[in-house]
């Protein structure tokens, strides 16, 4: 196609400026080179409030208008040689140079090679069709009003009806007055009643309820409702059960209390108790000794339960940070768990001790013959953790070439395999743990500071088992079971002895070294009881008393026995003897004399 | 001088212009008058001691008649998501906008409000489905473009987080 438009010389210059003014159109060419806007034609009485006269002939952005300014940046495909596209901004409206305002709208089109800019001032049909709009939006404002209003009388007047029914029936009367959640049932078992209480605790309205069979009204699970069904069926003058799980978008538990009504022997009134608030809080308290498969109810455990629910809430990077053993993979899996994301895969890696190259390949993926040995197409641990969750353990140890890639898949949210120019788009949770402080790796240059802001979003800090000695109770009978139902020993307890030992170690390797320890210990032990001989040399070998805070109460006769071995393997000397069972001489002394000890 | 873009985002009637009424020139009317297409209003405020040009771009409320057109959204730096306090619906409306702009132009700062406060015991949005928003990590502030309340610190809170990107941990503004 030739160019169409008329220049100001060609014959048909005239006419063409007669149709614009008649159309009441500016027309703008864009200037390839400079990016200027040059007026074409006469432009019509409108323009010249929007613009000063000495900008009339060449378009101004940033003076005329910060629509155009910012509309006009982007790309525009009318302009990309889609021949035949004409691209509309849509109305806008800005002040003119008078402080009123005017609504425009431009168009974009290409003619041959020329790229044409095409504006109007909206007038009386753009007027008409916003006033359509706006009386529909009127009526949908006044009818939303009224559906309101009408529910409002609604209820109301149900109250009162129902308030003037029930003072007919004084049995009613009084479940209403003692605030007892309380459904009548019907031979049927229609609902004729429901106390104001049972509302609130159901959550419904009496409309809802009446003449309504209860197993509707209580949507309750079937075995549920055979149960209650057989309670309201039996000859008993009261049947109770329960709590029973009341199904919806918040689950309520529910006791059931059934009565035979002896004033009308053909109905019967269920009485109803909330649990729910009860169930919480039992909920809460088997909550608190674990979390997903993490054990403990020390204060800094509790608040890494509490954080660890925080942060799945969110979706950012997060970076645990604990020494080796401490769980923290377990922790990136409760976060994944607890998170939307919990459905979709949940990949963990290890990045220790991984050259470059493996590294790169097994994270970002390969394209065949990328590198030697690379016999296929492989897609990275990115790629398959897609919608999930990817869990990277020992990011401190990542080489920087890999630090700068992870940077950027993290930013971009796009990974590029090895060997291929195309990047792939990612959408996938980085959780990341380290047992390094990685702030003092930046300071030394080992890790890059940008990649430690990006990672560490959010942060969870798992604290040293020896900082938790009051779980290791716990913890020890948790994984004492464990590995009995995978060994298949009956190993019940663990003799108060072996758990002051275990209570004074250090545990360098934290709870990981405490499973290897009573892993040794099931093995080595020969009854149903764990005995400090059984555990591992080192561990039984620390002299007990490291941590003199550590002082476990056993049974009198328990600890005169403890007590007396002390002293005779102290040969006598009590300071000697105190120091070996981890407490003070002065307590010492006063368990002597409580448990009557005669000191040899 | 720095000029920024912001758009206005709810449903209809949900009191976009006559936020933007209050903030940029601090009148408000009873009267509706709905938005067709976009608006454009500027309007400089000091953020760290530094001029801001706001380029607030008031959008037409989105329902059945509109949709928002994406190549409005092209080149926000950022935007206020309104809600009207009266109206469930609307809070359903914010939730499809935020995500169509995350969509269009990822993810830059947003506020939202939820206007008309002056009417409170009206609400429909009530607080259970605002810690809600909150849990999500949105920054939620209630106001009223009648009364003045809230306007201020919404337009304020967005150009501070605009001017000022944390990626560290933010403190408290
Ligand atoms: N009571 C009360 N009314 C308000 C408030 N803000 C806005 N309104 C009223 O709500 C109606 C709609 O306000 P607009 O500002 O035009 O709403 P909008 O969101 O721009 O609407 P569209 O442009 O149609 O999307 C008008 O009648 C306003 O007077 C407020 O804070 N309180
Ligand atoms: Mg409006």
């Amino acid at each position: 196609m030739t160019d169409a438009v008329s220049t100001p010389d060609s014959p048909d210059h005239a006419l063409f400026s007669r149709v614009l003014s008649a159309l009441d159109i500016v027309v703008f060419e864009r200037d390839e080179e400079s990016g200027a806007y040059r007026l074409h034609g006469a432009s019509p009485e409108w323009w010249s409030q929007c613009v000063d006269p000495d900008h009339r002939a060449t378009l101004d952005l940033s003076r005329c208008s910060p629509f155009l300014q910012d509309y006009l940046v982007g790309r525009h495909p009318a302009w990309e040689g889609n021949l035949g596209t004409i691209e509309k901004s849509g109305p806008w409206t800005e002040s003119d140079q008078q402080g009123g305002s005017m609504t425009l709208e431009a168009s974009l089109l290409s003619l041959g090679s020329r790229k044409l800019l095409l504006i109007e001032c909206l007038g009386s049909s753009f007027e008409d069709m916003r006033s359509i709009v706006q009386r529909a939006r009127e009526r949908v404002l006044a009818e939303d009003l009224t559906a309101k209003l009408h529910r409002n009388t609604e209820t109301q007047l149900i109250d009162q009806l129902e308030a003037s029914e029930r003072t007919k029936d004084e049995a009613l009367t009084l479940l209403q007055h003692l605030g007892i959640a309380a459904l009548v049932l019907d031979v049927g078992g229609l609902v004729t009643f429901a106390s104001r209480r049972a509302l609130e605790v159901l959550g419904i309205t009496a409309t809802d309820v009446i003449g309504q069979h209860w197993e509707q009204v209580l949507p309750l699970s079937q075995p549920d409702c055979v149960l209650i069904q057989s309670m309201l069926e039996g000859s008993s003058r009261m049947e109770s059960g329960g709590p029973f799980c009341l199904q919806g978008p918040q689950a309520r538990w529910l006791a059931v209390e059934i009565h035979r009504d002896l004033c009308h022997p053909s109905r019967h009134i269920m009485v109803l108790s909330d649990r729910t608030e009860l169930h919480a809080l039992r909920q809460a308290l088997h909550e608190q000794a674990s979390f997903h498969d993490l054990v403990g109810k020390s204060s800094a455990m509790l608040r890494v339960y509490q954080l660890v629910r925080d942060v799945a809430q969110v979706d950012t990077t997060v970076l645990i940070e604990g020494e080796t053993g401490t769980g923290k993979e377990l922790i990136a899996r409760a976060i994944h768990s607890s998170s939307t994301r919990k459905h979709k895969p949940f990949i963990a890696a290890n990045c220790a001790g991984l050259t470059d190259s493996i590294l790169t390949s097994q994270l970002f993926g390969h394209k065949r013959g990328a590198f030697t040995g690379a016999i296929q197409d492989q897609q990275g641990l990115f790629e398959a953790a897609e919608g999930g969750t990817l869990f990277l353990d020992e990011i401190g140890d990542i080489p920087p070439q890999v630090q700068t890639a992870l940077l950027r898949v993290l930013q971009e949210k796009e990974i590029t395999r090895l060997g291929e120019a195309k990047p792939r788009k990612v959408n996938v949770r980085v959780v990341a743990a380290t047992h390094h402080n990685l702030s003092e790796d930046v300071v030394r240059g080992s890790f890059r500071a940008d990649l430690l802001y990006r990672i560490r979003i959010a942060r969870v800090s798992l604290p040293p088992l020896r900082e938790r000695r009051e779980d290791i109770p716990l913890l020890a009978q948790s994984l004492l079971g464990t590995i009995c139902a995978s060994t298949g020993k009956t190993v019940e307890r663990l003799n108060p002895d072996a758990l002051r030992v275990l209570m004074s170690y250090s545990w360098p390797g934290n709870v990981r070294e405490l499973r290897s320890a009573v892993e040794f210990a099931v093995i080595s032990c020969k009854g149903n009881e764990v005995f400090p001989a059984d555990l591992p040399p080192e561990i039984a070998g620390t002299p007990v008393g490291l941590s003199p805070s550590i002082f476990i109460p056993l049974s009198s006769q328990d600890e005169k026995t403890r007590l007396l071995a002390a002293l005779s393997e102290a040969k006598g000397n009590r300071t000697e003897a105190a120091k070996r069972l981890g407490i003070s001489r002065a307590t010492f002394y006063r368990r002597l004399v409580e448990l009557e000890i005669r000191p040899f | 001088m720095m000029q920024k873009k912001i758009c206005m985002l709810g449903g209809f009637a949900v009191g976009k212009t006559s936020l933007v009424r209050r903030f940029v020139t601090n009148v408000f009317s009873n009267e509706y008058h709905t938005t067709i297409g976009v608006t454009v209003e500027k309007k400089t405020v000091v953020v760290d001691k530094e001029d801001v040009t706001l380029v607030l771009w008031d959008l037409y409320g989105e329902d059945e008649f509109q949709r928002v057109r994406e190549s409005y959204l092209r080149g926000s730096s950022g935007y206020i998501l309104v809600m009207d306090g009266t109206r469930k619906s609307t809070l359903e409306t914010a939730l499809a906008l935020h995500q169509t702009v995350v969509r269009t132009i990822g993810a830059v700062p947003f506020v939202s409000i939820i206007n008309k406060a002056d009417l409170q015991a009206d609400w429909e949005i009530d607080e259970t489905a605002i810690e809600h928003l909150r849990g999500q990590g949105w920054t939620v502030l209630i106001g009223s473009a009648k009364l003045g309340q809230g306007v201020e610190e919404v337009f304020g809170q967005l150009a501070t987080q605009i001017v000022t990107p944390s990626p560290a941990p933010r403190t408290s503004a």
